[in-house]
C-alpha cells in the first residue's frame, strides 16, 4: 500500500534538478558511490594527520635543533629512547621501583595468571598462528606495564614515574567519568518535570576550555582563599595542602578531569537512549515488564556498542592529560602528577623537540596497543552477543 | 568683468591648493615613519604590554609608525618567537623578551647590532641607564643588542612596621632571615586574629623557583665580582653546583617552608605577592613588583609598612678548588659589607626590547625608534612607578628623583627604601648576571626546575638532586659543545678573551 | 510505527525512587554549577578580595565591581573582540565540515563493504608522503600535488594488484581514530612548517582545515554507531522505492539520526572552540583565538583570576546558548519520512 502510494505520487511530480543528479549519480556503478562517501574524509586525514606522524616518528629518533633557516635535524638512533628506559630520565619516565608488598606479589600473580590463561584458551579455541602470535606480544607488554605498575605502587620505596600515573589518571578518570555519564543520562531521560534544566546544565562544563578549567579548579582548590576553605577547615584540614601530597594532588587531577569530561559521556550516551528504537520498549512494557527489566534486558544491549565507542574516544583523549596537571601544580609535586604528555610538553617547551618527540612516541605505543587490544576483545564481543 | 572674477577665483584656488600642499609636505616631513607598521612581540599582561600599548597611539602621532603589539602567553613566549626567527617566517620586526635568551638569539644572527643606533640616540640617554644592565643585559660580546626598559632582580621585602617595633634589625644573612622568619612564623600579623607566615617564596615548579635558589645561593658561590660567574666555572664549564655553598643554600631554601604556607610549593609569585601585601608575610624573596604593589590600595593593605633590602649575603664563601666553604675575608670576599658577602641576583634581567635583523631598513629603524621611545626618561620614569607596568626602576634618573615616587603614593621614607635598596643592589660589583647561554631555558626551567621540585616534594634527597642537576647541565653542555658553551658563557659575563 | 516515541510516563516511578533521582540530579547539578557561580562572583572582584580569603556573596561580602568588564572591553577590547571572532568563524566552519565529510564517511563505513587491497592502500599513502614530503621541502602545491597524482597513475598498474590481501572496514575506521592517539605537542612543528611552505600560517583557513582533520575521527566513529542503531531495512526499503544511495542517506539516515548529528555536532564545536596548542602555534597576530587569550592570563607574575573568569564568560557564553538551542533536538521529536506503516 506504501509502495503505490509512493510511486503514484512521484510520478505526479516531475522529478527536480536535485533528485535527477542524485538519481544519475545513484545510477552509477555502487562501487563509485560507496567511494564517494569515505574518500574525501580519507583525503583530509591523508593529508593533514599522515605526515606529522611519520615526522613525529622519525623526530623521536634525532636530534633536533632550531638554527637558522629552520631545523637542523640529525639522526641520534636509539638515545632519545636510552634516557627515558635507563638513563637520567628513567626515574621520571618509568619511576623508581620498590620492594614488593604482599598485595603487590598478589596482583602480579593474578594479573599474570589471568593473561596466561587469556592465551591457553585463544589457542585452545583455534585461534590461527598469527593472531597467537600478536595474542603473545599483547600479553608481553601487558605484564610490562603491569610489572611496572605494581612495582611503583604496591611496594616499599616505589615511586610512579609519568607513564604509571598517566594510567592511574586514565583508569580513575574514565571509568567514573562513564559510570556518572551513563546514570545521569539515564536518569535525565525518565521524563521527570524540569528535566530539560538538567540537560542544558549538564553539558556546561565541558563547554569551558580546558585551560580555564584548569585555572578555575586551581581557583576552587586553594584551601587557603578558595570558596571551599570554610570545608577543608571544618573538616581539620585547615592547614594542610593537597598540592603538598602526591595523592592529593593526584586525586585533584582526578576530581576536574571527571568534573569537566562527563558531559563527554553524558550527551553521546543521552542521544543512544534517546535514539532508541521505542518498539522493543513498547513491547516489553505491553508484555508487563517494569522499567528495571526493559533497562536490563533491552536498553543496555542496544547502547552497548556506542557505550564501548565513547569508553574508547574517552580513553584515547585521556591519554593526552595536560592542561589540569600543569596549571595546578605544574606536575608536583616533585613529578607526583606529572602525566607523559606533560612530560613531552616540558621538554618542547624549551626546544628539546627530539626528547619531546621519543616521549610522544612512547605515549602513542602504548595507547595504540592498549586501543587494539580494547577493540578486538570487547568490539568482537560486542558484535558476537548483538 | 565676469571672466576677470572667475579668472581671479582661479587663481586664488590655485594659490590656496599650493598653500596647502606645501603645508602638507612639511608636516608629513616631520613624520618620518609615515606608513610604517612595526610588529612588537611580547607576552600577554597587562605587566610590559599595557605600557607599550598605551603608548603606542603617542608614538604613532609623533612619528606616523604604525605599531601593533602582538602578545602570546608567557610560558609559550620563548619557542614561538625562536621558531617564528629560525624558519624564517618573520611575522614580528620586534621582540620585548627575556635578555636571558640573547645567546639563543645572537650567534644565529637574528637580531639587529644596534650599537651605532644607540651611540647616535641622544634622547635614550644611554649612560642614564644602570651601568649593569648597559653592560650585561643589553650588550653581548662587545655589541649593543638589546634596549633595557625594565630592571630585574631579587630583593627581599619585609615588614618594617613589626620589625622596628620589635626592635629588631633586618636580615644581613640567611641565617639572620630564618631566625627571624622563625620567631614571627604563627603570629598575627595583619590584625585579624589570624596566625600568619614568617616567609612566603614562590616555590612552585615551573614558575620562578628556579631564580630564588639563585638569590640565596648566590652569596655563597660568587664573591669576586659579576665577571666570576656564579653558574659554571668560566674556565671549565663544569656547574657550580656539587659544593657546600649550594648545598647549604638548598637547605636554607627547604628550611623556609617551615615558616611558609602550607602549600608554598604550589604558590607562584602572583600568590605570594598576594599574601605578603595582604599583609600575611614577615618575608618576601621577589622581583621590585612588590615595591610598586604595595602601594596600590586596590592590591595592598600594608602601604607605608614595607621595607627593603638587598638579598642577605653570607659569611662564607666556597672555595672552588676544594668545594668547602671558607671563611669571608679580604681576600675571598673583597666587597663584603660588613664582613658580609653579598651578591644580589639579577634575576631574568629585565624586559628588553630588541630589533628583528631580517626586516627591511625602515621597519628596523620605526621599531628602534619605539624602544628607544618606550626606554626614554620621560616616559620610563613614570611607568616605572606604576606596579601594573611591570617595569621595574633600571635608570639612575629613577632613583635619584624621589618626587616621582612619592607622587606615585610611596611615602618619602618608603620611597628611600625602595630605592636605597635597589640603588645599592645595582652598584654592587658583585651582582650576579643570570644565565645567558644557548639553551639557558633547558639548563634553569627545565633540569634545575625539576631536581628542585623533586627535592621540595622529598622524592629525592639534598646529594641526589645536587647530582641530577649537575649531570643534567653536563648533558646539555656536551651536547651543544662544551667549548662553544665555555665560549658564550665567558662572552655573556663580557670577559674579552 | 509513526508513533513519536512517546513521553515516558512517570507513573511507575515510586516516589522514592523520584526522591532518590532528584537528589542524584541534584546533587551533581550543585557539582556543576557551583564552580560557575564562583567564576562568575570572581569576575566582580578585585585582586585584593580574591587575595583575602573567599568570598561568596556579592553585596554580602564585598562590593563588587565592573573594573575587570570594563577592562576586558575597553583598553582590551581589541584585542579581544579579534580573537572572539576568529573563534567563531574558524569554530562554526570546521565542525560544519566535519560533521558533512565525517556522517558521510561514518554512512559508508556503516553500509558499505570497503575492501581495498594492501596494494592500493601503500600507494595511495606513498604518494600523500611523496606529495607533503615535496610541501615541506617548499614545492609549490599544485606542482606536488601534480607529481604525487602522477606517481599514482604511473604505479598504479603495478601494484595494485600485487598484494592480494585485503583490509577492512573495522581497519579503516581504527585508522581514522588512531588519528586523535598522537599528542598535539608532537606533530605541531611538522604541521607548522607544512602550512609554512603553503604561505597560510596565521590565516583561518589553515585551522579549519586542521580542525576539520583533527575532529572527523570522532564524527566519524560517533555516526557510525548511531546509523548501525538504524534497520537496514530502512534502507533497503527506500532502494526498492528507487532512492538512490545519496536519497537515502539525505531522507532517512540524517533525519533519523539527528540526536546523534545534534549531540557530535556539539561535541566537535567544543572540541574546536577550546582547542590551544595548534591555535597558538599556526597563528601570530591576525588569526588568533579564545583560547589563547585565556591561558595568556597566566601572566609571569601570575594568573590573574580576575580578568580570566571575565574572559572564560564570555567564551562560554555562545557555546551555552548553541547547547540550549540544540538540546532540544537530542530528544527525538517527530519520526520524519518513515517507511513502514
Amino acid at each position: 500500500m506504501t509502495t503505490e502510494a509512493t510511486s503514484a505520487n512521484r510520478a505526479a511530480k516531475p522529478p527536480g534538478f536535485r533528485s535527477r543528479i542524485e538519481t544519475w549519480v545513484g545510477g552509477q556503478s555502487e562501487r563509485l558511490v560507496s567511494a564517494a562517501f569515505i574518500w574525501p574524509a580519507v583525503l583530509l586525514v591523508l593529508s593533514i594527520s599522515v605526515f606529522p606522524l611519520f615526522v613525529a616518528l622519525y623526530l623521536g629518533f634525532s636530534d633536533v635543533e632550531l638554527v637558522r633557516g629552520g631545523f637542523d635535524i640529525h639522526w641520534i638512533g636509539l638515545d632519545n629512547f636510552r634516557a627515558l628506559f635507563s638513563g637520567e630520565d628513567k626515574s621520571e619516565f618509568l619511576g623508581v621501583s620498590g620492594s614488593l608488598t604482599p598485595l603487590g606479589w598478589l596482583v602480579i600473580v593474578a594479573g599474570l595468571g589471568l593473561f596466561a590463561w587469556g592465551l591457553v584458551k585463544a589457542a585452545r579455541g583455534g585461534v590461527a598462528l598469527v593472531g597467537l602470535v600478536f595474542r603473545a606480544l599483547a600479553v608481553v607488554f601487558g605484564a610490562m606495564l603491569l610489572w611496572q605498575v605494581v612495582h611503583t605502587l604496591l611496594a616499599h620505596g616505589g615511586r610512579p614515574g609519568t607513564v604509571v600515573t598517566t594510567l592511574v589518571f586514565v583508569c580513575t578518570g574514565v571509568a567514573l567519568q562513564f559510570g556518572l555519564g551513563l546514570g545521569l543520562a539515564y536518569l535525565v531521560t525518565l521524563g521527570l518535570p524540569g528535566q530539560r534544566f538538567f540537560r542544558v546544565v549538564f553539558l556546561l562544563p565541558m563547554t569551558i576550555t580546558p585551560v580555564g578549567v584548569a585555572y578555575l579548579f586551581s581557583m576552587l582548590m586553594d584551601t587557603d582563599k578558595g570558596p571551599l576553605q570554610p570545608l577543608f577547615r571544618a573538616v581539620g584540614l585547615g592547614n594542610w595542602s593537597w598540592a603538598n601530597s602526591a595523592w592529593g594532588a593526584r586525586i585533584a587531577v582526578i576530581v576536574g578531569d571527571t568534573w569537566q569530561w562527563t558531559p563527554f559521556m553524558f550527551i553521546v550516551l543521552l542521544a543512544a537512549l534517546e535514539g532508541q528504537d521505542p518498539e522493543p520498549i513498547e513491547a516489553a512494557v505491553v508484555d508487563g515488564a517494569n522499567r528495571w527489566r526493559v533497562l536490563r534486558d533491552i536498553t543496555m544491549p542496544a547502547i552497548f556498542p556506542i557505550a564501548l565507542t565513547v569508553i574508547l574516544l574517552r580513553l584515547i583523549e585521556a591519554f593526552k592529560v595536560i592542561d589540569l596537571p600543569n596549571v595546578l601544580t605544574s606536575g608536583g609535586p616533585g613529578t607526583a602528577t606529572e602525566s607523559m604528555t606533560l612530560q613531552a610538553y616540558i621538554q618542547w617547551r624549551s626546544l628539546d623537540i627530539g626528547m619531546s618527540a621519543a616521549t610522544a612516541n612512547c605515549l602513542m605505543i602504548l595507547v595504540t596497543v592498549i586501543a587494539v587490544v580494547y577493540v578486538n576483545l570487547l568490539r568482537r564481543r560486542a558484535v558476537a552477543d548483538a | 568683468m565676469k571672466r576677470f572674477g572667475l579668472l581671479a577665483f582661479l587663481a586664488v584656488a590655485v594659490l590656496v591648493a599650493a598653500a596647502t600642499s606645501t603645508g602638507g609636505n612639511s608636516r608629513s616631513a616631520a613624520k618620518p615613519f609615515a606608513g610604517v607598521t612595526v610588529n612588537v612581540v611580547t607576552f600577554t599582561g597587562p605587566q610590559i604590554a599595557e605600557p607599550l600599548q598605551r603608548r603606542a597611539p603617542a608614538f604613532n602621532k609623533l612619528t606616523g609608525a604604525k605599531v601593533n603589539i602582538i602578545t602570546v602567553p608567557f610560558s609559550d613566549l620563548y619557542e614561538k618567537i625562536l621558531t617564528d626567527a629560525a624558519t624564517g617566517t618573520n611575522s614580528y620586526d620586534a621582540y620585548v623578551f627575556d635578555p636571558q635568551w640573547l645567546g639563543d638569539f645572537v650567534p644565529a644572527g637574528y637580531l639587529e647590532d644596534l650599537t651605532s643606533r644607540v651611540k647616535a640616540d641622544k634622547k635614550i640617554q644611554w649612560n642614564d641607564i644602570g651601568p649593569f644592565f648597559r653592560n650585561f643585559s643589553a650588550t653581548f660580546q662587545g655589541r649593543t643588542y638589546t634596549v633595557p626598559m625594565d630592571g630585574d632582580f631579587q630583593m627581599v621585602y619585609y615588614r618594617k612596621d613589626i620589625l622596628a617595633r620589635d626592635h629588631v634589625k633586618p636580615p644581613a644573612t640567611w641565617d639572620d632571615y630564618l631566625a627571624i622568619a622563625k620567631r614571627y612564623n604563627g603570629k598575627d600579623l595583619n590584625g585579624d586574629g589570624k596566625g600568619d607566615y614568617g616567609s612566603c617564596i614562590a616555590k612552585k615548579r615551573a614558575a620562578q623557583s628556579y631564580w630564588m635558589i639563585y638569590s640565596i645561593a648566590g652569596a655563597f658561590l660568587q664573591s669576586l665580582g659579576t665577571k666570576q660567574g656564579a653558574f659554571f666555572d668560566v674556565k671549565t664549564m663544569q656547574p657550580l653546583i656539587q659544593n657546600a655553598g649550594f648545598a647549604r643554600a638548598l637547605d636554607i631554601y627547604n628550611e623556609t617552608t617551615k615558616y611558609a604556607p602550607p602549600d608554598e610549593r604550589n604558590l607562584d609569585v602572583g600568590a605570594t605577592r598576594g599574601l605578603f601585601t595582604s599583609g600575611r608575610c614577615m618575608f618576601s624573596l621577589d622581583w621590585g613588583d612588590i615595591g610598586t604593589l604595595a602601594i596600590d590600595p586596590k592590591t595592598s593593605t600594608v602601604q607605608n609598612k614595607v621595607g627593603s633590602i638587598i638579598l642577605p649575603g653570607s659569611r662564607q664563601v666556597v672555595n672552588r678548588k676544594t668545594g668547602k666553604l671558607v671563611a669571608c675575608t679580604k681576600v675571598t670576599c673583597p666587597y663584603a659589607i660588613n664582613g658580609v658577602n653579598h651578591a644580589p641576583f639579577a634575576a631574568y634581567g629585565g624586559w628588553s626590547g630588541a630589533v628583528n635583523a631580517a626586516s627591511d631598513t625602515k621597519t628596523k629603524d620605526a621599531a628602534y625608534a619605539f624602544l628607544s621611545y618606550m626606554s626614554q626618561p620621560a616616559q620610563a620614569n613614570v611607568d616605572v612607578t606604576l606596579g601594573k607596568t611591570g617595569f621595574n626602576p633600571y635608570r639612575a634618573s629613577q632613583f635619584k628623583n624621589l618626587r616621582l615616587w612619592i607622587k606615585a603614593g610611596m611615602s618619602k621614607a618608603a620611597a628611600e627604601d625602595y630605592l636605597g635598596a635597589i640603588r645599592r643592589s645595582l652598584q654592587s660589583p658583585n651582582m650576579i648576571l643570570d644565565l645567558r647561554v644557548p639553551k639557558a631555558a633547558q639548563y634553569e626551567g627545565v633540569v634545575l626546575d625539576t631536581a628542585l621540585a623533586q627535592f621540595l616534594a622529598g622524592e629525592i634527597s639534598r646529594d641526589h638532586a645536587m647530582k641530577q642537576i649537575t649531570d643534567g647541565w653536563n648533558s646539555i653542555t656536551d651536547k651543544v659543545g662544551r667549548d662553544k658553551q665555555r665560549a658564550a658563557y665567558a662572552g655573556s659575563l663580557n670577559i674579552q678573551k | 510505527m509513526t508513533r513519536p516515541l512517546a513521553r515516558r510516563s512517570t507513573r511507575d516511578i515510586s516516589p522514592r525512587a523520584k526522591l532518590l533521582a532528584y537528589l542524584v540530579l541534584g546533587f551533581w547539578s550543585l557539582v556543576v554549577l557551583f564552580p560557575l557561580y564562583w567564576l562568575v562572583v570572581t569576575s566582580f572582584k578585585v585582586p585584593i578580595q580574591v587575595f583575602d580569603g573567599p568570598k561568596y556573596i556579592p553585596w554580602g561580602d564585598f562590593k563588587p565591581t565592573l573594573d575587570n568588564w570594563r577592562y576586558i572591553f575597553g583598553p582590551l577590547r581589541n584585542d579581544t573582540l579579534r580573537p572572539y571572532e576568529n573563534s567563531v568563524i574558524v569554530t562554526a566552519f570546521s565542525s560544519t565540515f566535519a560533521l558533512l565529510l565525517g556522517s558521510s564517511a561514518a554512512y559508508g563505513l556503516a553500509r558499505f563493504h570497503y575492501q581495498p587491497k594492501l596494494g592500493t592502500i601503500g600507494l595511495v599513502f606513498g604518494c600523500f608522503v611523496l606529495g607533503a614530503g615535496a610541501v615541506l621541502l617548499g614545492v609549490p602545491l599544485p606542482v606536488a600535488v601534480a607529481a604525487a597524482i602522477a606517481a599514482f597513475l604511473l604505479l598504479a598498474k603495478l601494484l595494485i594488484g600485487r598484494f592480494r590481501r585485503t583490509i577492512s572496514n573495522r581497519d579503516i575506521a581504527f585508522w581514522i581514530i588512531s588519528q586523535r592517539i598522537l599528542p598535539p605537542v608532537a606533530v605541531v612543528i611538522p604541521i607548522y612548517v607544512f602550512f609554512q611552505n603553503l604561505h597560510l600560517l596565521d590565516t583561518r583557513t589553515a585551522l579549519v582545515i586542521t580542525y576539520t582533520a583533527a575532529n572527523l575521527p570522532i564524527v566519524v566513529w560517533l555516526m557510525r554507531d548511531y546509523f548501525n542503531t538504524i534497520p537496514l531495512e530502512l534502507d533497503q526499503a527506500a532502494a526498492i522505492d528507487g532512492a538512490g544511495r545519496f536519497r537515502v542517506f539525505r531522507t532517512i539516515m540524517l533525519p533519523l539520526s539527528v540526536p546523534g548529528l545534534v549531540a557530535v555536532f556539539l561535541l566537535v564545536f567544543v572540541f574546536a572552540w577550546n582547542e590551544y596548542l595548534l591555535a597558538l602555534f599556526l597563528t601570530s597576530a591576525n588569526a588568533q583565538t579564545m583560547p589563547i587569550t585565556v591561558a595568556a592570563q597566566n601572566a609571569t607574575r601570575g594568573p590573574q583570576w580576575w580578568y580570566m573568569s571575565v574572559l572564560i564568560m564570555i567564551m562560554i557564553a555562545p557555546v551555552i546558548a548553541l547547547a540550549i538551542a540544540l538540546e532540544r533536538r537530542i530528544s527525538r521529536g517527530l519520526l520524519v519520512g518513515a517507511v513502514k506503516a
